[in-house]
C-alpha cells in the first residue's frame, strides 16, 4: 500500500507539473508561428498576393508567346540583353539645351546553329528641335566561325555600323545554308554511289561522279555570298574534271562550256533542278 | 490464520468456544481490516489509473506544444522563403524578358501581340543612325488584314500586301521593312544636304515625299570660281539609298573647260557610288585643301 500511495504521490506531483507547463503564456516561437500563418492566409486571399502572381504567370505566357513570334518572324533568338545608360556632361557651357547620353547594349543570342555576341554603343543628342540616335561603335562576335563568307561580312557591318543590316543579312544567310545543307542532303540519299560530300553536307562542295567512268567528275561549288548591300545571294558553279584523253577527245569543247552551260541551266530550271539533271545525266551513263 | 491445533488447551469447551469467538471477531475484524484495505486498496487503484490517465493526456498535451513551438522556428520560415523566391525569380524573368522584347527593335523588326493578332513595329536606320519607325497592325483573321499603320502613302503599302500579305508574312513584313529603310535612308541623305552643305547649293533642293528624285544646282566651292552645275538623281529601285540614273550638266552659256569637263563625269561617278552628303563632305574637304588646280 505504501507503494501504490507513493505512486499516487508521484503522479500527482507529475500532473501538477504538467498542469503548470500548459498553462505557461505561448512563447514567441509559436506567436511567430501563428502570424505567419495568419499572414500567409491574408495574403493568398489578398489580390495584391497569389493572386497577382497567377497574373505574372499569365504575363509570363503571354511573354514568351511574343517572344517566340519574334524570334520566328525575324530569324534570330535573342537570349539575354542588357543596356548601360550613362549621362556625358557637357563641357560646353553655352549649348545648356544639348544633353548627350550613351547607352552601352550587350545583346546576345543565336541565328539556328551560329552564335553572336554584340557590343554596341549609341549616343542619344537632344537639343531644342529634335533627338538623334546613332550608333557610335559596333561589335560583333559569331560562332561558329567557319563560315568564312560571313567574316567579310561581319567587318563590314561592324565598320558601317549598320545593325538592321547584319541582323537581316545573317537570317537570310543562314536560310540559304540551311537550305543549301537540305539539299546537298537529299541528293546524298537519292543517288548515294554518285553524290559525294567530301567536306560534309554543311560545306560548299557537292561531287558527283559515275562508277563507270572513274576519271570523270563534277565538283558542285555552292557559295553563299553577302554583297555590298547586304543582299545574299547563292552562287553555284560548275568544276567538271575529266581523265586527259577525254579533253583530248572532247572536239566540241562540251566540257570547257560546261560551267557556263550550267549557269544558264540553274537560270532556266532553277537549283535543285539543274542540279538533279546534272546527276542523272552522269547516272544514266552509268546504267545505259 | 492458524487455528491453535491443540484441541485440548486450557479450559474445556467454554475455553474453546471463548477461542472460537476471538477467532471470529479476529476473523471479521480481519476481513473488516482487509475490506477496508481491499477498499482503500481499491479506491488508491481506481485513483491511480485516473491520474495515470490525466498525466497521460497533459504530456501529450506538452509534447504537442512543443512540436509546436519548434516549428514555428523551423518549419514555417522556409516555406515562405521558398515562396518569395519563386516570386523573385518570376519577376526577374519577366523584366528580362520585357527587355529583350525591347532589344528586338534592333532588329529591325519588333512588336507585341494584340487582342485582335499583332502589331509590328519596323524600325528604320541609315548608316548607324537610327530613323523613325513604323508601325503595321495586323489582324490575324481569314484572310489576313491590315487594321491600321503608319506607313506613309507613298509607299507601295497595297502593292507588297496584295503580292505577300497572305501567303508569307515573314516575306511581306522583310518587303516593308526594306522600302522603309530605303525611304528612310535617302530622305537622311536629302536632309542632310539641305542642312549641312546648304553652303555649296546654288537655289533650293527639289525632291519628292518619296525622297527618290532630286535635282539642285551646285558648286563645289561655295565661295569661289567654281563652275555651277546641275545634278539629278534618280531612285528607281525604291529599295536602295543610292541612284540609278545621274544627270551632272554644266548650265552656262559658255563652253566648258576639259579640267571641267572632266570634274562633271567625275562627279557623275560620285553619285552614283557615294550617299549624297558624304559627296559633298569630299567637295567640302577638297576645298579645304585650297586646290588651284580647280580654277580654270
Amino acid at each position: 500500500m505504501d507503494a501504490q500511495q507513493a505512486e499516487v504521490r508521484a503522479l500527482e506531483a507529475e500532473i501538477a507539473a504538467l498542469r503548470r507547463a500548459c498553462e505557461e503564456p505561448r512563447t514567441a516561437g509559436e506567436d511567430n508561428w501563428r502570424a505567419q500563418k495568419s499572414l500567409r492566409e491574408m495574403y493568398q486571399s489578398d489580390s495584391g498576393g497569389w493572386a497577382s502572381s497567377k497574373d505574372l504567370r499569365s504575363h509570363l505566357g503571354n511573354l514568351e508567346s511574343e517572344l517566340l513570334f519574334l524570334s520566328t518572324l525575324t530569324g534570330i533568338s535573342i537570349r539575354n540583353y542588357s543596356m548601360k545608360t550613362e549621362v556625358l556632361t557637357n563641357t560646353e557651357k553655352t549649348e545648356k539645351s544639348i544633353t548627350k547620353v550613351l547607352q552601352r547594349h550587350r545583346l546576345s543570342g543565336n541565328c539556328q546553329m551560329i552564335t553572336f555576341q554584340l557590343e554596341f554603343q549609341i549616343l542619344e543628342i537632344q537639343d531644342k528641335e529634335s533627338l538623334s540616335s546613332v550608333i557610335t561603335d559596333l561589335n560583333i562576335i559569331m560562332e561558329p566561325t567557319e563560315y568564312s563568307e560571313l567574316s567579310e561580312f561581319v567587318s563590314r557591318a561592324e565598320e558601317r555600323r549598320d545593325l538592321l543590316m547584319f541582323f537581316r543579312s545573317l537570317h537570310f544567310f543562314v536560310e540559304w545554308c540551311e537550305y543549301r545543307k537540305r539539299t546537298f542532303e537529299h541528293f546524298k540519299e537519292k543517288y548515294p554511289e554518285a553524290v559525294h560530300l567530301p567536306e560534309g553536307a554543311a560545306s560548299s562542295c557537292m561531287v558527283v561522279h559515275s562508277a563507270r567512268q572513274p576519271g570523270f567528275e563534277l565538283v558542285i561549288v555552292w557559295r553563299v555570298q553577302i554583297d555590298e548591300e547586304g543582299k545574299v545571294l547563292p552562287k553555284l558553279d560548275l568544276l567538271p574534271k575529266a581523265p586527259q584523253q577525254a579533253l583530248e577527245l572532247d572536239r566540241n569543247r562540251v566540257l570547257e562550256t560546261a560551267p557556263r552551260s550550267f549557269r544558264a541551266l540553274l537560270g532556266v530550271l532553277g537549283i535543285e533542278a539543274a542540279l538533279e539533271s546534272l546527276i542523272k545525266s552522269l547516272c544514266t551513263a552509268d546504267s545505259s | 490464520m492458524e487455528w491453535a491445533n491443540d484441541g485440548k488447551s486450557k479450559g474445556g469447551v467454554l475455553a474453546h468456544l471463548e477461542r472460537l469467538e476471538i477467532q471470529v471477531t479476529r476473523s471479521h475484524k480481519n476481513s473488516e481490516d482487509l475490506q477496508r484495505a481491499q477498499a482503500v486498496e481499491g479506491s488508491l487503484r481506481t485513483k491511480i489509473h485516473k491520474l495515470r490517465c490525466l498525466r497521460d493526456e497533459l504530456r501529450a498535451e506538452a509534447k504537442q506544444r512543443q512540436a509546436r513551438v519548434k516549428a514555428s522556428a523551423a518549419n514555417v520560415e522556409p516555406d515562405q522563403t521558398l515562396e518569395i523566391s519563386e516570386q523573385e525569380v518570376a519577376e526577374r524573368r519577366r523584366e528580362n524578358m520585357k527587355a529583350i522584347l525591347r532589344a528586338y527593335r534592333f532588329t529591325g523588326l519588333s512588336g507585341k501581340l494584340t487582342s485582335r493578332g499583332v502589331c509590328v513595329c519596323i524600325s528604320t536606320a541609315f548608316e548607324g543612325n537610327l530613323l523613325d519607325s513604323y508601325f503595321v497592325d495586323l489582324v490575324i483573321q481569314k484572310p489576313l488584314r491590315i487594321h491600321h499603320h503608319s506607313i506613309p502613302v507613298f509607299i507601295p503599302l497595297e502593292e507588297i500586301s496584295a503580292k505577300y500579305l497572305q501567303t508569307n508574312i515573314q516575306h511581306f513584313l522583310f518587303c516593308l521593312c526594306e522600302y522603309l529603310n530605303a525611304y528612310a535612308g535617302r530622305k537622311y541623305q536629302a536632309d542632310r544636304l539641305q542642312s549641312d552643305f546648304a553652303a555649296f547649293l546654288a537655289g533650293p533642293l527639289r525632291r519628292n515625299s518619296l525622297c527618290n528624285l532630286l535635282s539642285f544646282t551646285y558648286k563645289v566651292e561655295p565661295r569661289g570660281q567654281s563652275v555651277p552645275f546641275w545634278a539629278r538623281l534618280r531612285y528607281k529601285d525604291l529599295t536602295t539609298t543610292l541612284p540609278t540614273d545621274v544627270t551632272v550638266t554644266y548650265r552656262g552659256t559658255d563652253a566648258l573647260s576639259p579640267s571641267w569637263e572632266e570634274q562633271r563625269a567625275s562627279h557623275e561617278n560620285l553619285f552614283f557610288s557615294k550617299p549624297l552628303h558624304q559627296v559633298f563632305t569630299s567637295f567640302a574637304r577638297k576645298g579645304e585643301k585650297l586646290d588651284m588646280s580647280l580654277v580654270s
